[in-house]
């Protein structure tokens, strides 16, 4: 199935975020997991991904990690390591929390940013002005989206999201200027 | 080639699903480390499926002839009871046993599986499906081939088949979300 997105429409969108939220599995990761024969999980993240949520953060917007599809605490120990805990909530009530989140921050629906893949997120997504789908999301997700990622989870969804929100901002060029001569944290 | 209708009409009549696990919940590679610890690569979209079909109360098993923790690490996570992680070769013998000790018949199984060791079984139960990347004795048999290939979603995908197929995956979805 393909769908067409009006992308202007999009921008205009992107332009307003003051807060973008995202879960973790099927975005961060590609919704898998490697068990060793001694039962021990493994998790991976694409490295860019951290980048993006960086520079939505290093530009004034707030990053939430929703997590409501963690197994072993992976999650967590991604938004610590990128220092984005302070918004980090494992939850399986994600419209409640995002409710909650919008209220605290004084953040309206229409200044809210989601990514999403699975049948989990679609009310967030709903709950968002701007909301985006990875490439491999399921169709119910593409089709309420207002942007699709060309990457898939796990493969910097998120870098490529946040590149689009800041640029729809105009500030991607005097962020990647400050990048290249004084890198990131 | 899959016949929809028929699959859709067996599909309807499952109360459990067998899963098996290498080449169905993996894509069968193996991953060893320098000091030969081995690991496989799941699906968390899985996940999803083992526990919307249980929301949907079918039951889920995994039965392997390859018995290792990983069976149980993966199980833990999927939902699936320790009492129906079966690791045996004899997978007809298996399959009687259960019958008897749930009173389900051949009709009430789906079974999935993709190589010559998952015949007999396939050919017993009511709905055999296979994964794309099957061996194709397995999809010759199959009542319904997934769309994904094995590791990538093969038992979400047929989650949603057999719940749609029974008119249960709305509800399913409501309770998951």
């Amino acid at each position: 199935m393909s769908f067409d997105k009006d992308m202007a429409l999009a921008k205009e969108k992107a332009a307003r975020v003051k807060l973008f939220v995202h879960d973790v599995h099927g975005v961060l990761t590609p919704n898998t997991f490697f068990c060793d024969v001694e039962g021990r999980r493994r998790y991976s993240f694409w490295h860019m991904d951290g980048f993006g949520d960086l520079s939505l953060f290093a530009n004034g917007i707030k990053v939430a990690f929703l997590d409501s599809t963690s197994v072993d605490g992976e999650g967590q120990f991604r938004a610590k390591e990128l220092k984005l805990d302070k918004l980090y909530f494992n939850v399986q009530d994600k419209p409640a929390k995002l409710k909650e989140l919008q209220e605290q921050l004084g953040i309206s629906k229409e200044e809210t940013a989601c990514i999403g893949c699975e049948v989990t997120d679609l009310a967030i997504m709903k709950s968002s002005g701007f909301a985006v789908a990875t490439a491999d999301a399921i169709a119910d997700a593409k089709a309420i989206a207002d942007f699709i990622t060309s990457a898939p989870g796990g493969r910097g969804p998120i870098r490529e999201t946040c590149e689009f929100i800041l640029r729809a901002m105009g500030k991607w060029e005097a962020w990647v200027e400050k990048v290249t001569k004084m890198g990131y944290k | 080639m899959v016949d929809i209708d028929k699959a859709t009409e067996l599909a309807k009549q499952v109360k459990f699903v067998i899963l098996d696990i290498h080449g169905i919940l993996t894509d069968n590679t193996l991953y060893y480390t320098d000091d030969g610890v081995k690991s496989e690569c799941f699906s968390l979209v899985d996940r999803i499926g083992c526990m919307a079909l249980q929301e949907g109360g079918i039951g889920v098993s995994f039965l392997t002839s390859k018995v290792s923790r990983a069976m149980d690490a993966v199980g833990e996570i999927y939902k699936v009871p320790e009492e129906l992680r079966w690791g045996t070769g004899a997978k007809i013998a298996k399959l009687d046993e259960y019958e008897k000790e749930s009173g389900l018949i051949d009709q009430d199984f789906c079974y999935v599986g993709d190589e010559m060791i998952d015949l007999g079984v396939m050919e017993r139960v009511g709905f055999p499906v296979a994964p794309s990347d099957g061996a194709i004795e397995a999809k010759s048999v199959a009542a319904y081939i997934t769309q994904a290939g094995g590791g990538r979603g093969v038992v979400r995908e047929l989650a949603e088949f057999i719940l749609k197929a029974q008119g249960k995956w709305e509800a399913v979805v409501q309770k998951l979300a």
